[in-house]
């Protein structure tokens, strides 16, 4: 939770800059787009991993039931 | 009879819409044929219209053989609206429908593979009180990988407006009025606070997102850059964004702050009596008359449109200036499924011809179409509130269609004479017998009836 948090701010605090110049603002939604998409993809990849090791842990107990 | 283009239909190249015989007709351009090819062939439009999402719409190609041409491909007909409303006459819950129901569409079609290339606000209408979605040509195929064309314009059209009054209270109205497109995102980020901001949700569709087109204001070429190197979107990725936004919005609510008229029902002076009797007139107006469209200037929480309504009006267009009166009416309507669609309205400045050329979006008098018309406890307003010359009111009232009902509200009454309590009494034309002859100067009075010893409700029908 702490490291969230703390990533949080990191990319809280480097996105402070003002801005003159003009681009059609729907580019910021693409870019936008792009790392929730990444953010969704690493989450996906993190849940692939966690159910192996939630498997792994659960293939353990049942194997404990079972000699008990 | 003539084609006439609708004046508000020129963005898209794929098609426009025209009034024709008191139809509405959508052309498709040779330019759309592959767009509407594609949804026409998988079923899409009559599935999207037997779920309640797009307007019914049917191909009347055949009738128009004669106007067919190179560029003309498919003419469609759609379902008339009785009357169009805009985003920023909606209150808090209204836009909130659109925007869920914009949601929910596109998570049905994205299913069908086909996405809405656009988010305009404007593509939705009320009947009555459910939101329909009405431009046919912002359907499309979706490809594997597509981005979301229309999430920007969702933000600012939808999102951000629902998200100024959540959590700051600010009604979205009349900035919604002076933008055309919504709240711009960068706009909003400057009003949320650091609190706001904690939130999640907030940091990515707010904070990072102005972040990111600010940035890019200052490196165009980087953002382009950027752009052109991004991987691919999934389908899961798309659908995982209209999701979270769904369960977002549907978790909005208004930041509570009372309105003047906040209660008017219960609170206000009126005696109960005199309000029965008011419901009675009303009731045996619209038996007599039987309304197709009844407008409701000062409808307040929509009261005496509920019971014309139930005598016979057959359907009602509610005005009223108090953002909270809207959203209770709008309720109410949902909830007894009434024909009842409430407006947000401030007759001192009424919705005006607005947009590209001044012709996009239509003023309040331009859609006047109402036969029939009621203004309870509302000329005083107007005449003592805002200063309007009495003459005029009544002009202006009669002209909202050609018979109704209007109250008059005398000097004496308690509510008039704490209006003018400080402003004092600077009205030496307001009176019974001015009111009576300004309504004879513009048509006559059918019926006189006494209300109490300072108001009376007059029935008049147009020259």
């Amino acid at each position: 939770m702490n490291k969230n948090l703390t990533l949080f701010f990191i990319i809280y605090l480097s996105l402070m800059n003002n801005a003159y110049a003009y681009l059609d603002p729907g580019t910021g939604s693409i870019i936008l787009q792009a790392i929730l998409g990444a953010i969704a993809a690493g989450l996906s990849y993190c849940a692939f991993y966690w159910n192996k090791v939630k498997n792994f842990f659960k293939k353990i107990f049942k194997k404990k039931e079972k000699t008990e | 009879m003539q084609l006439l283009k609708n004046p508000g239909s020129f963005r898209d190249p794929a098609g426009q819409v025209y009034n024709y015989n008191n139809k509405i007709i959508r052309v498709v351009k040779k330019f759309g044929k592959k767009r509407y090819d594609y949804i026409k062939n998988k079923d899409i439009i009559s599935e999207s219209v037997n779920q309640n999402f797009l307007i019914p719409t049917k191909d009347v190609t055949d009738e128009f053989k004669d106007s067919q041409s190179n560029d003309d491909i498919y003419f469609l007909e759609h379902q008339k609206i009785d009357y169009i409303s805009y985003p920023y006459e909606w209150s808090f819950y209204q836009l909130k429908s659109a925007a869920l129901h914009h949601l929910n569409f596109q998570l049905f079609l994205i299913d069908k593979n086909t996405v809405l290339i656009d988010s305009s606000a404007y593509n939705i209408q009320f009947i009555n009180h459910k939101p329909i979605f009405i431009d046919v040509l912002s359907l499309d195929e979706y490809k594997e990988g597509d981005y979301w064309k229309g999430h920007s314009q969702f933000l600012q059209q939808f999102l951000n407006p629902l998200l100024l009054r959540s959590k700051k209270g600010i009604p979205f109205n009349d900035w919604y009025k002076g933008n055309l497109d919504g709240i711009k995102t960068t706009d909003l980020n400057e009003l949320l606070n650091f609190k706001d901001k904690l939130s999640l949700n907030i940091f990515f569709s707010v904070t990072l997102l102005s972040k990111l087109e600010n940035q890019n204001k200052i490196n165009p070429d980087k953002a382009l850059d950027k752009i052109k190197k991004r991987k691919s979107l999934s389908k899961n990725s798309y659908k995982s964004m209209l999701v979270q936004l769904k369960n977002w919005i549907e978790k909005l609510e208004p930041l509570k702050k009372k309105t003047e008229w906040d209660d008017y029902s219960s609170i206000n002076t009126y005696q109960r009596k005199e309000e029965e009797l008011k419901i009675k007139l009303v009731r045996d107006f619209s038996q007599k008359n039987k309304p197709k469209l009844l407008a409701d200037i000062g409808c307040n929480d929509g009261l005496y449109s509920f019971e014309s309504l139930k005598a016979g009006t057959h359907k009602a267009i509610g005005f009223d200036i108090d953002i909270n009166a809207i959203d209770k009416a709008y309720k109410k309507s949902i909830k007894e499924n009434l024909n009842f669609l409430p407006l947000y309205f401030n007759a001192m400045n009424p919705s005006s011809k607005l947009g590209w050329s001044e012709d996009e979006r239509r003023s309040f008098k331009e859609r006047i179409n109402f036969d029939a018309m009621i203004a309870l406890a509302f000329e005083h307003h107007l005449a003592l509130g805002n200063n309007v010359p009495l003459e005029d009111v009544v002009k202006w009232l009669m002209n909202i269609a050609p018979k109704g009902l209007i109250e008059y509200v005398d000097k004496d009454d308690e509510t008039v004479k704490k209006m003018l309590s400080l402003k004092g009494d600077i009205f030496p034309n307001y009176n019974i017998k001015n009111f009576e002859k300004y309504i004879e100067t513009n048509g006559n009075i059918i019926n006189k009836s006494t209300i109490s010893n300072t108001r009376i409700l007059y029935e008049f029908e147009k020259n």
